[in-house]
């Protein structure tokens, strides 16, 4: 009887192995690199030129002053980049479903997932990557924050969960594409476009229905908002009990997990071209 | 001899695509999500079949017959509805990587080859990512650049390859991890004779001397004639035919034909035999050749050529086998007459 | 491309260049209807944009409802009108899509363009016409819903309206013209989606799309004044609300922009022809 050559290789070699490949690859487009990423910084930071415009002028916005809008902003930039970069080939899920190009990551004995998320790469994101660490960098000293080790850990835990509940609901979105074909409107041009607006205000310039619908149906809140009143000492003011933001770094994980499984578990619908 | 072992078992297979019926219009892809309207077709109704290790079979049937729908299901890329699949011993949707590591699959219209890359970096990239042993796998790529001729752009980025210099890429990189069973849809699609010529020798060479069991889905039954002993034909999703490539043809065209060509001068008198009787001309036919139809089973060659003989003065004498492609669409004709 | 697609055509009579330019106009504008899913979900996006600037204006404004600014006053009525009618109208006039030449280069059919008897800019010039008067209908639907999450002012009078289409006119003009310099870039690099997305940024922001320019700080009030960016949004605005004191001689400013534009354009196109012609395709 004939006998495979292939051996069980480790989950976390195989994705770097295929990360490592998704770069090489996007690597030969060496265009415009720089243009592409200030590009990426100005989509991002005009944004933050229009919250600096209007505290030149009026001094602060919900309160808040120039350095801590910057933190927050900061933070979310930050966390939007943290995910993006690994995640970013999600942008084209609803294309591979229907096409059924999905097909090739399942006939390989490595993750699904992985094969997808590193099949090709782009370096647009690594510009809000730029934006978002400038910022943040740039407004730590400027924002009235103690910097101890905690405060530090505290904050990069925050990132870290910050990226995890963005990911964690496009992630879940996209394994809805499986069943319903499209999402990408509701995906990106809806729950990004939400979060890419509203994430850099301190949430108490809105009306009250919806601070708590960012805060418990849509959880814009835990990206950065929370965690941030945190760090700048402002839980007082805040309309969620104080514990509660200062867990907000957990929230990440456990979406992550869900959304993980979710996607797992929505991928036996997957119809490849069939009818 | 031992008999050799079943590889592949399917048994009542079926696979039912269901899906909500889709809302056009704005915001249609949300309203779809709140239906409850399905459209739903039934694309493999209950197939059956076994196939044998270091067979080399050709899948058969006209689009949508669910070739792709079974081969999908086979490889662990689509869940079946109903029914069994067994393959080297694995239910491929619930061990699906391990049934990876068994098999090879090449898409005939879709690389798996990194696009930006050079076609040695993706070779060389899948040993690793399937842990086949250096040494090993280095000899494996230096015997299939030789086997097909890839040296000459092994180092090219994969997008910069023709079809058929990519389809040859593919098949090396499908066959790397030395899989028991090879799975290749439409191989040959797109590609000039040249080209398929060196894609069949390169599979009748695997199945020969590696022992690969080779499932073939192809529109060309050039490839099946030239590759495969048997087939199996299906049609809405139900198996048609599962046998030799000969028995389908004593089956479906028993009858086959002898071309005379009479001496100059020499006029036909026919022959009275019972089962034989004359073709009616073919336009592009030269003149002094007549076709004579007999059925094998009723007529014995050798008896039908005698008895031309004894009659006619004849300058050359041909049997023609029927070809598989006639015989196929008759078929498939036939069945749509009953549908 | 051949040497001859790139050589003038014969000039067609006025009447017969007007109706080759308004059949590509319609082309184009159909072309629109075939995406209209992905505006309708952007309209969205534009709503929400306006809506969070009301938010935020409403936020900062003191609670009198009125500031000063270099010298005028301006209410928070005004700034809401002006940022909902600001997003808008940039969204309509500023698509991603700024010009048809990085596509039609990409494809190879500008080869197609070049040799049809009506001039090169004039086709690509009404092509984003037709676009625009494509996304218009998403734009006016648009507009009520934007006036009820933001808020709108009518204009102080007859005359105000009147001098504001002027203006609107000249804004769209600066912004098509400046598009099909940012597309003529497509002729040295295909690589453009960086420098567009700059282009699209920078522009928002001088433009005065977010911040009108009573409120930037004085010396970037300063440097928007020397560009022609504030002619695509702020000027047009601020005549309508009646913001402006010289509104004749804002238009004029408008006016000579669209003639300095124009002409730089006629020089990078004689340029980009030349380059055409020597590359041979």
């Amino acid at each position: 009887m004939a006998t495979v050559a292939s051996n069980p290789v480790p989950a976390h070699r195989q994705y770097l192995l295929l990360l490592h490949a998704a770069w090489r690859g996007q690597l030969q487009y060496r265009g415009n690199l720089v243009l592409t990423l200030i590009g990426g910084v100005l989509y991002q930071g005009v944004g933050l030129a229009f919250v600096w415009a209007v505290v030149a002028k009026f001094g602060h916005v919900g309160g808040w002053g120039m350095g801590e809008l910057a933190f927050l902003y900061g933070v979310r930039l930050t966390a939007h980049a943290a995910w993006t970069i690994p995640f970013n080939r999600l942008n084209s899920m609803d294309w591979m479903v229907q096409r059924g190009e999905f097909d090739r990551y399942l006939i390989r004995p490595a993750g699904t997932l992985t094969q997808f998320l590193n099949w090709s790469t782009n370096i647009q994101p690594l510009g809000d990557l730029i934006g978002g660490v400038g910022v943040l960098v740039a407004a730590s000293s400027a924002a009235p924050i103690d910097w101890s080790p905690t405060a530090v850990l505290y904050l990069l835990a925050t990132i870290a969960g910050g990226a995890l509940v963005e990911c964690s609901l496009q992630l879940g979105l996209c394994g809805l594409s499986f069943r319903l074909q499209a999402t990408y409107a509701l995906r990106m041009n809806f729950i990004d476009n939400i979060m890419n607006n509203f994430g850099g205000y301190p949430l108490t310039i809105f009306p009250s229905v919806m601070r708590f619908a960012l805060t418990f149906l849509l959880p814009l809140a835990f990206v950065a908002y929370l965690p941030a009143n945190v760090l700048l000492h402002r839980t007082g003011e805040l309309s969620v009990a104080p514990w509660l933001a200062w867990c907000a770094p957990l929230l990440g994980p456990l979406l992550f997990a869900a959304a993980y499984k979710f996607w797992y578990g929505q991928l036996k619908h997957y119809k490849s071209s069939g009818t | 001899m031992p008999t050799p072992k079943p590889i592949i078992q399917v048994e009542g297979l079926a696979k039912e695509f269901r899906r909500p019926k889709r809302i056009e219009g704005p915001f249609g892809g949300i309203r779809t999500l709140f239906t409850r309207q399905y459209v739903s077709k039934l694309a493999v109704d209950g197939i059956d079949f076994t196939v044998d290790e270091g067979e080399l079979i050709g899948y058969l049937g006209p689009n949508g017959a669910g070739k792709s729908t079974t081969i999908k299901i086979l490889t662990g890329i689509l869940q079946p509805t109903q029914g069994s699949v067994e393959v080297a011993g694995v239910v491929p949707w619930k061990e699906r990587e391990r049934n990876a590591r068994n098999i090879g699959v090449v898409f005939g219209q879709r690389t798996q080859l990194w696009w930006d890359l050079p076609l040695r970096d993706s070779l060389e990239l899948i040993g690793k990512l399937y842990g086949v042993e250096r040494d090993r796998h280095r000899a494996n790529i230096e015997r299939f650049t030789e086997l097909l001729g890839l040296a000459a752009f092994i180092d090219t980025p994969v997008r910069q390859l023709s079809l058929g210099q990519r389809m040859r890429g593919d098949l090396a990189a499908a066959m790397l991890p030395e899989p028991r069973i090879l799975y290749l849809d439409e191989p040959t699609i797109g590609l000039d004779v040249v080209a398929k010529e060196r894609i069949r020798a390169f599979i009748a060479t695997l199945n020969k001397d590696e022992g690969t069991t080779v499932i073939l889905t192809t529109h060309d039954l050039d490839d099946v004639e030239k590759l495969c002993r048997r087939i199996v034909l299906i049609d809405g999703g139900k198996v048609l035919y599962d046998g030799s490539v000969e028995k389908l043809k004593a089956r479906y065209a028993p009858r086959r034909r002898l071309v005379v060509q009479l001496a100059e001068g020499a006029r036909w008198r026919g022959v009275a035999m019972p089962g034989v009787e004359e073709a009616p001309p073919e336009e592009d036919a030269e003149p002094g050749t007549v076709a004579l139809l007999f059925d094998p089973e009723t007529a014995a060659s050798a008896e039908v050529i005698a008895a031309v003989l004894a009659d006619h003065q004849v300058t050359d004498l041909s049997i023609v086998e029927p070809e598989l492609e006639g015989v196929v669409h008759r078929i498939y004709a036939a069945r749509e007459a009953v549908a | 491309m051949t040497l001859d697609a790139t050589l003038p055509a014969q000039r067609l009579d006025l009447g017969r260049r007007l109706r080759a330019y308004a059949g590509i106009a319609r082309v184009l504008s159909r072309t629109v209807m075939a995406y209209r899913s992905n505006f309708l979900v952007g309209s969205l996006g534009l709503l929400m944009q306006v809506f969070l600037l009301r938010v935020v204006w409403t936020s900062v404004f003191p609670s009198d409802g009125r500031t000063t600014t270099g010298g005028h006053a301006v209410t928070l009525g005004a700034q809401i009108a002006y940022s909902t009618l600001a997003t808008v109208q940039f969204s309509l006039f500023s698509p991603w899509q700024v010009s048809m030449v990085p596509q039609r280069v990409r494809d190879g059919t500008v080869a197609v363009d070049l040799a049809r008897p009506v001039g090169f800019n004039g086709q690509m010039f009404f092509g984003q016409v037709g676009f625009t008067l494509g996304n218009a209908p998403f734009a006016l639907l648009a507009l009520p819903f934007a006036i009820l999450v933001g808020g709108a002012q009518p204009p102080s009078s007859a005359g105000t309206a009147g001098l504001y289409a002027l203006s609107l006119l000249g804004g769209y003009l600066i912004s098509l013209l400046l598009g099909s310099l940012m597309g003529m870039v497509a002729f040295w690099t295909l690589e453009i989606q960086g420098i567009l997305m700059v282009y699209r940024m920078l522009s928002q922001f001088l433009a005065g799309a977010l911040v009108p320019l009573w409120f930037m700080p004085g010396w970037l009030r300063g440097i928007s004044q020397w560009l022609p960016f504030q002619g695509t949004t702020y000027t047009p605005i601020a005549v309508y609300l009646g913001q402006l004191g010289g509104a004749l001689r804002a238009i004029g400013v408008q006016a000579v922009w669209v003639l300095v534009l124009w002409l730089l354009l006629r020089l990078v196109w004689s340029r980009a022809l030349r380059r055409v012609t020597v590359q041979g395709g």
